[in-house]
């Protein structure tokens, strides 16, 4: 009575699928855009997922690593993701090409709680690899944009050949029901014609805002939080709606491995969507 | 729950009976004085006259290596290998709330079925102990266990009592009907409630665990944590040999001249340098003191919070192990005001001179 | 053998014992294996048809104690994508490493005295890391066959594995040895990288760190804690230097400043 094969795939949550890379093309000088899609067509439809979520993306050979998922649930089927070239199985993956296969497992953690959002204005600031999971929750809101108030988007760079989504956001620019501001530290092109400066500095021309009925959404490299979280504090938006992910080292996405471990939560299954409520009473969280 | 009697004489008889059920596991003597749960095939190899082995249990049923599945690019195989049919005979009382531990932490949420489907088939059949000077499981109310066994033994010199903790314990018991007596006389029951009673005098060593969960967090700037961080060796060894601890690390390995990869699934230890690193170089504890902090909010808060008890279960090893006194008793005796005699202790200050 | 698809693999051997290039023919079983999957150019243990030609992935052992090695290491960097540190003494100096400037110039007068050196002239031994940029580090003395078999794999298959390093201990504790430490006697093993499987400690000898640091040791506690086992301060410094080439000597001069005092 040997246990071999006795947990079948759908009882054994660390089980990859194997999953299609549809198309893939670099976004920015080291990130690259991957759409993927589950090779099971019914298993492919029936990931389902919150905006905010991560899946487990594995590379064989090399080994398996969290990313956020990048499209947004309101568009079932095909997978979006938004990686950066960092190490072992980042590297490997540049390497696959459309039409390999990865093996993908998910979705994990929290998600933005887009229905408490609801009938809400939401402000997302984004900034470096901030834009992979933000921009889920934005193209949910557009998708669904009679569910939400006013949808502001921020949206900071070092330079115009960083910014993710560039052209995306450009032409997002031209919907009259969001309001999308994007900045560069400095721009080396000479042809850029948005906003210059750090990404706090597009706080001044947020106008009218009514702090309670306010989400604020962040995700950033690390100095970015400490500044939009003041700028967030400054207009008086509760605690309990400024709401940011963050990353830790993951081996499992489903609380076993402790690498994610905060305190005494895990990231994975309680994150990685924070509340600054929450980063007020853990002592590591940022 | 059932107690029935076995006199000493027919252990043996019984452990011959049931290791044709499945694989015998006991604690086997290895080094001078320490111990070790082993396959057992020669009985006599068993020393049940232990206070802790090196390891906890949980290794029987996760090992420090095994494989998860194994992968090509079009099909993930689970591989359960390492899940057969077990029983693990001479568990201490400390150990069985350790797999108790175990069992909340690996079903909460989402299960994991590589720790279920081991413990599913392993038979736990419990003895009595008698705590030396690091066992702690009196502090933590886990020197007795109600619970989480098959069967339990407790020794008595000529006779055991055991409790029968399961069906299918009491079907083990069937096994060999005759080796047991339904009847406990008085003068029996009377030696039971003795050897408790002076069992519970034996203890030597307390920590006030009811305090510590807030101690924990008053303290989280105490100096004290740049002491401990100074002297650890971040060798891993106290991660490793607590019952409650469960860290693993996943590795692809390929396997040379085949077109598959094993996955592998290793135990890790938070207390080692690079548990919390990630991309980019960074390591969000860096420093040993944090990843010190990090154990002891896990022993002494965390499951206080998520589960309504500490992950201690007082069985001391971290005591018996760590080469530089740091420990569940040290570190919660400093946290408590107390500055005890430790090497942590002394060498701090030793490099302030 | 000129398969392109194959990653282009070079051994070269520097100042050492040629210990590690040996590992790789001891792997009886695999070698068949390894020679298939990849084609090496430069081996010259093993073959003589050897190429220096632009490499995928370069082992290198030995450390580096002349200065035609310094030459040669250079080169192999520029023709090398992956250039592995292979062993204890390309990855810390090896036991050659363990002397400091000064030491190694008496010694090189005491050994040689004024004899002229034509071939090449000599240098103070370093890790190959002293002069290249090295991609991976495998040490060991020698290398682990396990250890390497693992990295080959992987490397074989496109990406080399994270590395992961623990101390000793770790594995110690897995095959559940008494601790020989806490009966005072001087295992290294939370300072060692472990590789090795803990063979030292399995057979109750103390690890006396043969697969050379291991990262983050705390070398300040371990020392104070030898000390007070009864240790005396030459005897521990010759323990904790031996295997550790040139990582430990910034630390043992921070106590000839201290003790000088
Ligand atoms: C919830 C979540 C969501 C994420 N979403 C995204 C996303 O959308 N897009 C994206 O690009 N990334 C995302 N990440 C980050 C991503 O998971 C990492 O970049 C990825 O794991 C890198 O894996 P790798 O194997 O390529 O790199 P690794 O080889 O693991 O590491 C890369 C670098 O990190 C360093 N490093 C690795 N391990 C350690 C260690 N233990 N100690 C010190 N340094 C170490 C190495 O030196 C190396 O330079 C997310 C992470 C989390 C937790
Ligand atoms: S903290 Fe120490 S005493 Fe408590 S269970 Fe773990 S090893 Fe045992
Ligand atoms: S606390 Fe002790 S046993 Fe644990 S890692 Fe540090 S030195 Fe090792
Ligand atoms: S015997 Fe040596 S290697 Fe093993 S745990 Fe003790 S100090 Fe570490
Ligand atoms: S000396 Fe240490 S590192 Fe070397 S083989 Fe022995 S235990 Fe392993
Ligand atoms: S990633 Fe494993 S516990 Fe969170």
């Amino acid at each position: 009575m040997n246990g071999t094969q006795k947990a079948t795939k759908s009882d054994n949550p660390f089980l990859p699928e194997p999953a299609r890379i549809v198309r893939t093309y670099p976004l920015t000088e080291d990130v690259n855009f991957f759409q993927i899609r589950i090779a099971d067509m019914e298993k492919a439809l029936g990931f389902s997922y919150q905006t905010g979520q991560f899946a487990m993306m594995t590379v064989l050979g090399a080994g398996e690593a969290p990313f956020s998922i990048s499209s947004t649930p309101s568009r079932p089927g095909l997978l979006e993701f938004c990686i950066r070239k960092a190490g072992t199985v980042t590297n490997a993956l540049f390497n696959l090409k459309e039409n390999d296969l990865v093996g993908l497992r998910g979705p994990y953690g929290t998600g933005f709680p887009v229905d408490k959002m609801q009938g809400k204005d939401i402000i997302i600031v984004m900034g470096g690899l901030g834009a992979a999971p933000l921009r889920s929750v934005l193209l949910y809101c557009l998708d669904n944009r009679d569910q939400f108030g006013r949808v502001i988007l921020l949206h900071g760079a070092k330079r115009p050949a960083e910014m993710l989504f560039l052209e995306e956001q450009l032409e997002l620019k031209g919907r009259d029901d969001l309001e999308c501001h994007l900045t560069v530290d400095s721009d080396d092109t000479g042809q850029w014609t948005e906003g210059t400066g750090v990404v706090t500095t597009l706080f001044p021309k947020l106008e009218g805002i009514d702090p309670e009925n306010t989400f604020g959404l962040v995700c950033g490299p690390p100095i970015m939080y400490k500044f939009v979280l003041q700028e967030f504090l400054k207009l008086d938006i509760p605690k309990d709606q400024i709401l940011m992910t963050l990353e830790r080292r993951m081996k499992c996405g489903v609380g076993k491995c402790g690498h994610c471990a905060i305190d005494y939560i895990y990231t994975c299954l309680d994150g990685p969507v924070f509340s600054y409520w929450d980063v007020i009473h853990m002592r590591e969280l940022i | 729950m059932k107690i029935v009697k076995m006199k000493r004489e027919n252990l043996s008889s019984f452990l011959e009976a049931i290791s044709r059920e499945a694989e015998l596991w006991a604690p086997v003597k290895k080094g001078v004085d320490t111990h070790a749960f082993q396959v057992v095939k020669d009985f006599s190899e068993i020393d049940l006259n232990y206070t802790r082995t090196i390891l906890p249990p949980r290794k029987i049923l996760v090992p420090s290596r095994f494989n998860m599945f194994q992968a090509t690019k079009t099909e993930y195989t689970p591989d359960f290998s390492h899940v057969s049919n077990k029983i693990i005979f001479g568990i201490h009382p400390c150990d069985i709330s350790g797999l108790l531990t175990m069992d909340k932490f690996y079903s909460y949420a989402i299960e994991d079925p590589y720790y279920l489907e081991s413990r599913k088939k392993a038979m736990i059949l419990g003895h009595s102990c008698w705590p030396d000077e690091h066992c702690l499981c009196k502090s933590t109310n886990t020197h007795i266990v109600e619970e989480g066994y098959d069967l339990f033994f407790t020794d008595l010199k000529d006779f055991y009592l055991v409790w029968i903790g399961s069906t299918q314990g009491d079907d083990l018991i069937r096994l060999v009907p005759d080796l047991f007596e339904g009847e406990i006389a008085d003068q029996d029951i009377q030696r039971f409630m003795q050897w408790r009673e002076d069992r519970d005098k034996a203890y030597s060593s307390e920590i006030n665990f009811v305090a510590m969960a807030d101690l924990m967090e008053l303290r989280y700037n105490d100096p004290v944590w740049a002491k401990l961080g100074e002297a650890c060796l971040a060798c891993g060894s106290c991660t490793n040999v607590c019952p409650t601890c469960n860290c693993y690390n996943v590795e692809d390995r390929p396997v040379l001249g085949a077109e598959h990869s094993n996955i592998s699934r290793c135990w890790d230890a938070c207390t080692l340098e690079n548990y919390s690193g990630v991309a980019g170089g960074e390591n969000f504890r860096e420093k040993r003191a944090d990843r010190l902090k990090l154990w002891y909010t896990h022993k002494l808060q965390a499951y206080i919070s998520k589960y309504g008890k500490p992950a201690c279960v007082g069985c001391g090893r971290c005591i018996a192990t760590c080469p530089v006194d740091i420990n569940i008793k040290t570190v919660s005796d400093s946290l408590d005001g107390a500055n005890p005699d430790a090497f942590w202790n002394r060498l701090s200050q030793e490099v302030t001179k | 053998m000129s398969d392109n698809n194959k990653l282009k693999i070079g051994i070269y051997e520097l100042t050492g014992c040629a210990g590690d290039a040996l590992l790789i023919l001891d792997c009886e079983m695999e070698l068949l294996d390894i020679f298939n999957a990849v084609d090496i150019q430069s081996f010259l243990m093993a073959k003589s048809d050897n190429i220096d030609g632009d490499l995928d992935v370069a082992l290198v052992e030995g450390s580096v104690s002349t200065e035609r090695e310094i030459e040669e290491l250079k080169d192999i960097r520029k023709r090398s994508s992956i250039v592995v540190a292979f062993g204890l003494c390309a990855t810390v100096g090896g036991i050659q490493a363990r002397f400091s400037e000064e030491e190694w110039t008496q010694n090189l007068k005491e050994v040689y005295g004024d004899t002229e050196m034509t071939h090449t002239k000599a240098v103070h031994s370093k890790p190959i890391d002293a002069y290249i940029n090295v991609d991976f580090y495998l040490p060991g003395c020698p290398v682990g066959k396990d250890q390497f078999l693992n990295f080959f794999t992987r490397v074989v298959q496109g990406a080399p594995p994270e590395s992961y390093p623990v101390p000793v201990c770790v594995t110690c504790k897995y095959n559940e040895n008494d601790c020989l430490l806490n009966k005072g006697i001087p295992c290294l093993g939370p300072l060692t990288a472990d590789g090795c499987g803990s063979v030292c400690p399995n057979h109750d000898v103390p690890c006396y760190g043969c697969w050379g640091p291991a990262e983050g040791a705390n070398l300040t506690s371990e020392y104070h804690l030898l000390q007070e086992k009864g240790f005396d301060i030459e005897a521990i410094k010759k323990r904790m230097s031996n295997y550790s080439g040139s990582k430990f000597q910034e630390f043992f001069e921070q106590f000839k400043n201290k003790e000088s005092k």
